[in-house]
């Protein structure tokens, strides 16, 4: 809201200085943006919230200022000269939805002369950024801007039959509008229609054909208060708003209505000359009483931990102008008709406190010490980063918003149709994604065309699984890794997190078939039956779609099974103090063997000396023959109780030996 | 000149010549050629300065004697000492070890990092949990009571417009704001309540330099007998300078939001900048509203809430000047921090 200086200062006598003023106003909730000179005046912006719609206009805020600095108001009474014969005669106003429009005031002027306003108006409306048109509608955007309450002139004569209805809109009808472009219309939305046609769309804006020219000569003034919500709606769906809509949709002082169209009269009176009818047409019913609201003065302090004298109290309280008397305890105020937002005991409390000030309020409250653990969850996120940071990859955030297709391409954890929002401005990417690893290759794409290089990342983030019945989704945290790092490396991160995480439970690799990953080069990791993750390497398919250069192994863990995995206060186990004897062996094998199959043996043969067996290395090519491998591991033995002989070692190596020989079809290397 | 006088003079080149070669000598094989020069048995030149003192009459060699003895005393002290020293191993005739570049880049292991909107968050976790807050959590997928009906935004608000909200359904949408776990905390867990929630909120904003559709909040909420606007002026004050640093100071502005009545803005000043006032987020003490329909009675309890942005933060702690960097994800980017 802009406001001019100079017309402000026409209702309050102010003891203070600009300055001075926009600080108090800031203080008391009006937040001051800026002051710009304009000619011998200057433009004040302030913003105004919500819930102050009284306000956005002049009046209102000088009402404001003169409560901070209890400075005197001087709010006009018009009373303009009905010389006319009775507004009834010339015209009616029926009002066929008076849930829409609840109040309506016409009056009708006759005998204008529409011309140029003089420059003190030209002046004013230019301060605050509006431009003259002629000195009726010119005068409708004064009171606006004076009061709040919007207004709306018609070219009476243009009207058909000469009368008013306010009714809902019929299914197609059309206007134009005084902005020239054509709105349809639909049977939600409320219209000022004449005889014949719509001739506004309420509360929004004027039509064109009944706008006022200067051929113009008889006016009918509108004052009225609509529905804010139907405002808003109708608004929003013509994709149309106006300074009028603005007030309408946050809503008017039902006791402003008249006086708007009074005071509107006057100075058309003044300016335009003509001759005005005597009374009104409409519907202005009776205001309903204003709440009584009981304020007891204790509640002051065990909300704003200030205390505030009842002197105090009163003053602040009828400085905004309600209605106080006090009692033992507490007091009873009753708010004027402009502030329709106070009804409770806590609205005044704030009106208490943003007038007394919250510079006030102490910033040295004693806070009561407890001690909150850190969420189990926050170490665990702690130690994967660790893991993975140690490893080179980089911390993503990547959208929660993908295309369908997109989505499709690679989603292990559920075939279900995505939740999808339905906003204009995403139509495309509009899914709610189901697996971060496509949001990650995205990443990595962005990194690629751009020739970064190392471009290892990794994301914690949620992923949205519909459930059945159309309830919440399931928003399991997952981990999801992209690397150009080959299969084993990517597989190496994974275990390394484990480790991070003391995660004493061996996982479970299982070759599984994937969409959007090799087949063969793709794996279900499981801890018994629990599902943790996928671990896998980007097919072709997903990279031609995503024009991926490279490629690409990802890895996509459920935190959840992680968390319940990890054991971050490991106990003690007392460890042997004697040495170990380890022993390095050599066998060649078919290919179809896996390391599993061998180090259950040996573990199985072993038995209870065994401290630990390690892959070594796995050797293809001459002088083993193809289709099998030489497998290179090292077992090492160690007792709890005494040294081990080389007798004992020897014994167990030639069973190992035999075995691996009898199961695997091993042969030791020399 | 009288030959003691002449053998004076000779001694003293001698001497000097003498241990300088010793001095000189960087191997065994060069002391040893200087020691046959000098000090020979056979033809040393300190052979022949002896012929010439023992040639001397009796008064010369009186003259002479003391500093004849002495000159023998000091070379053969240098000869003694330029052995030991070659004796040593570093001394040894090896070509010396080339010196090590220092300023040579070294083959560093490449770090990986943790996002600069992690680490904002967990300092937030750290200051927060200082002040006794406990971290929770609630679904981004949310209904309409949690969103809005429970936190004081009734249907006809301006606030549910689905042009302003990400709708799924006529039921479901991606939580506009953090306050929704407020909701979900108190329907869970009696008074008093302490806790934070940090996460994903979305709001249909154009993308530009400070707007993005997906954005990050932190949520406080603090319920309990006796809690006053005080006690929030207090949390966000020790907040913000132990976030930011001990010159930065809050203020509060009178604001409005449905969920929280009084409402404030809060501004935080901060050196930077000049001594002008920057906005911090919005706070307020919870709306009866809000209690009632959680079924805490706002006539024993009362409380307060705040919203703060955590990429506003992150960026004026970082210096970054565009949002969008956030989650363009580029590793330029995301190795610097």
């Amino acid at each position: 809201m802009i406001v001019s200086w100079e017309w402000l200062r026409q209702y309050v006598d102010l003891p203070v200085s600009l300055e001075e003023l926009c600080e108090r106003l800031t203080a008391a909730g009006f937040n001051h943006e800026g002051t710009e000179q304009v000619g011998d005046d200057f433009a004040i912006e302030f913003e105004i919230t919500s819930n102050r719609p009284d306000c956005l206009g002049h009046i209102g805020l000088a009402r404001e200022a003169a409560a901070v600095t209890g400075g005197t108001l001087r709010i006009p009474e018009p009373s303009p000269v009905q010389s006319g014969p009775p507004c009834g005669e010339l015209t009616s106003v029926e009002v066929e939805c008076p849930d829409l429009c609840p109040r309506y005031v016409g009056r009708v002027i006759r005998g204008v002369r529409v011309g140029p306003s003089p420059e003190w108006l030209k002046r004013r409306l230019a301060t605050c950024g509006i431009s003259s048109i002629n000195n009726v509608v010119d005068v409708t955007n004064y009171v606006l801007l004076e009061a709040s309450q919007p207004l709306h002139a018609f070219d009476f004569d243009k009207l058909v039959d000469r009368r008013i209805i306010v009714r809902r809109a019929k299914k197609g009808e059309r206007i134009v509008a005084i902005n020239q472009r054509t709105y349809v219309l639909t049977p939600d939305m409320c219209v000022i229609a004449d005889g014949l046609r719509p001739v506004a769309i309420a509360g929004v804006m004027g039509g064109l054909e009944t706008e006022i020219s200067e051929s113009t000569t008889t006016v009918l003034i509108e004052s009225a208060q609509f529905d804010p919500l139907s405002v808003r709606k109708t608004s929003r769906a013509l994709g149309l708003s106006s300074p009028s809509s603005f007030r309408f949709e946050r809503g008017v002082d039902p006791a402003g209505v008249d006086w708007a169209s009074r005071r509107c009269c006057e100075l058309i009176l003044d300016l335009a000359g003509g001759e005005l009818a005597e009374g009104w047409v409409g519907l202005n019913p009776t205001i309903p009483p204003r709440p009584t609201i009981r304020l007891r003065l204790d509640q002051i302090e065990r909300i704003l931990g200030i205390r505030v004298p009842r002197e105090r109290v009163v003053e602040i309280l009828r400085r905004l102008q309600l209605d106080v008397t006090e009692e033992e305890h507490a007091v009873v105020a009753v708010p004027p008709t402009w502030r329709a937002d106070l009804s409770r005991e806590i609205d005044l409390i704030e009106e208490v406190g943003r007038i007394e000030g919250y510079d006030r309020v102490s910033e040295e409250e004693p806070i009561p010490a407890t001690c909150t653990p850190l969420e189990p969850e926050q170490r665990i996120l702690r130690r994967i980063r660790a893991a993975l940071v140690s490893l080179g990859f980089h911390e993503a955030y990547t959208q929660s918003f993908v295309d369908r297709r997109t989505l499709e391409l690679l989603r292990p954890w559920t075939g279900e149709e995505p939740l999808a929002v339905q906003h204009a401005s995403r139509r495309q990417e509009n899914c709610l994604r189901q697996s971060l690893i496509p949001s990650l290759l995205l990443a990595r794409r962005l990194n690629e065309h751009r020739g970064n290089e190392d471009v290892n990342l990794y994301e914690l983030a949620r992923v949205y699984l519909p459930v059945a019945g159309g309830g919440l989704p399931e928003e399991p945290l997952m981990l999801g890794v992209v690397t150009d790092l080959p299969l084993g490396r990517a597989k190496e991160a994974f275990e390394a997190i484990l480790d991070w995480l003391r995660v004493s439970e061996r996982p479970c690799y299982e070759h599984a078939t994937l969409p959007g990953l090799v087949e063969g080069q793709a794996a279900q990791i499981r801890f018994g039956e629990r599902v943790a993750g996928v671990l896998g390497v980007v097919d072709d398919r997903v990279r031609d779609v995503l024009d991926l250069r490279q490629a690409c192994a990802v890895l996509e863990l459920r935190v959840g099974v992680l968390s319940e995995m990890a054991n971050l206060v490991p106990h003690y186990r007392p460890f042997s103090a004697f040495p170990a004897v380890s022993r390095d062996f050599s066998f060649i094998v078919d290919e179809e063997v896996s390391w599993e199959q061998v180090e259950s043996l040996v573990r199985s043969e072993a038995g209870q000396l065994l401290e630990d067996v390690r892959l070594k290395e796995v050797y293809r090519g001459k002088p083993v023959p193809p289709g099998r491998k030489s497998v290179h591991f090292r077992i090492v033995f160690r007792s709890h109780d005494r040294t081990l002989t080389g007798d004992e070692v020897d014994a167990i190596q030639s069973r190992i030996v035999t075995r691996m020989q009898e199961v695997l079809g091993a042969q030791l290397r020399a | 000149m009288s030959d003691a006088a002449q053998l004076l003079a000779d001694l003293e080149v001698f001497e000097r010549e003498a241990i300088a070669a010793f001095e000189r000598a960087r191997t065994a094989e060069e002391l040893e050629a200087a020691r046959v020069e000098f000090v020979g048995q056979r033809r040393g030149k300190f052979r022949q300065l002896e012929e010439r003192f023992r040639a001397l009459p009796p008064d010369g060699k009186r003259q002479c004697g003391r500093r004849f003895n002495e000159c023998r005393q000091r070379v053969r002290a240098a000869l003694e000492s330029a052995r030991a020293r070659l004796a040593q191993p570093q001394a040894k005739a090896e070509p010396r070890a080339a010196a090590f570049d220092f300023t040579a880049p070294s083959l560093r292991i490449r770090r990986g990092t943790v996002h600069p909107l992690t680490q904002t968050i967990e300092e937030l976790i750290d200051v927060f949990g200082r002040l006794g807050f406990r971290l929770a959590d609630g679904p981004e997928v949310e209904d309409e009571w949690h969103n809005f009906e429970a936190l004081n935004i009734p249907p006809e608000h301006p606030a549910r417009d689905p042009n302003d909200n990400f709708y799924i359904d006529g039921q479901r949408l991606l939580r506009s704001q953090t306050s929704t776990v407020q909701i979900r905390v108190m329907e869970k867990q009696p008074p008093p309540v302490r806790i934070i929630a940090i996460g994903r909120v979305y709001r249909p904003d154009v993308h530009d330099a400070t707007h993005f559709s997906m954005f990050h909040q932190i949520e406080g909420l603090y319920v309990d007998r006796h809690v006053t606007l005080a006690h929030l002026k207090t949390v966000l004050r020790q907040f913000a300078q132990a976030f930011l640093g001990p010159e930065v100071q809050i203020r509060f502005r009178p604001s409005f939001f449905p969920f929280t009545e009084p409402s404030v803005e809060v501004d935080m000043s901060w050196d930077v900048r000049g001594g002008q006032w920057v906005e911090l987020g919005g706070a307020g003490m919870v709306d009866p509203n809000v209690f009632r329909a959680v079924g805490y009675d706002p006539e024993q309890y009362s409380g307060f809430a705040f919203g703060l942005g955590v990429e506003r933060l992150c960026m004026r702690r970082h210096g970054i000047n565009d949002i969008r960097l956030f989650f363009e994800n580029d590793v330029r980017f995301l190795r610097q921090f």
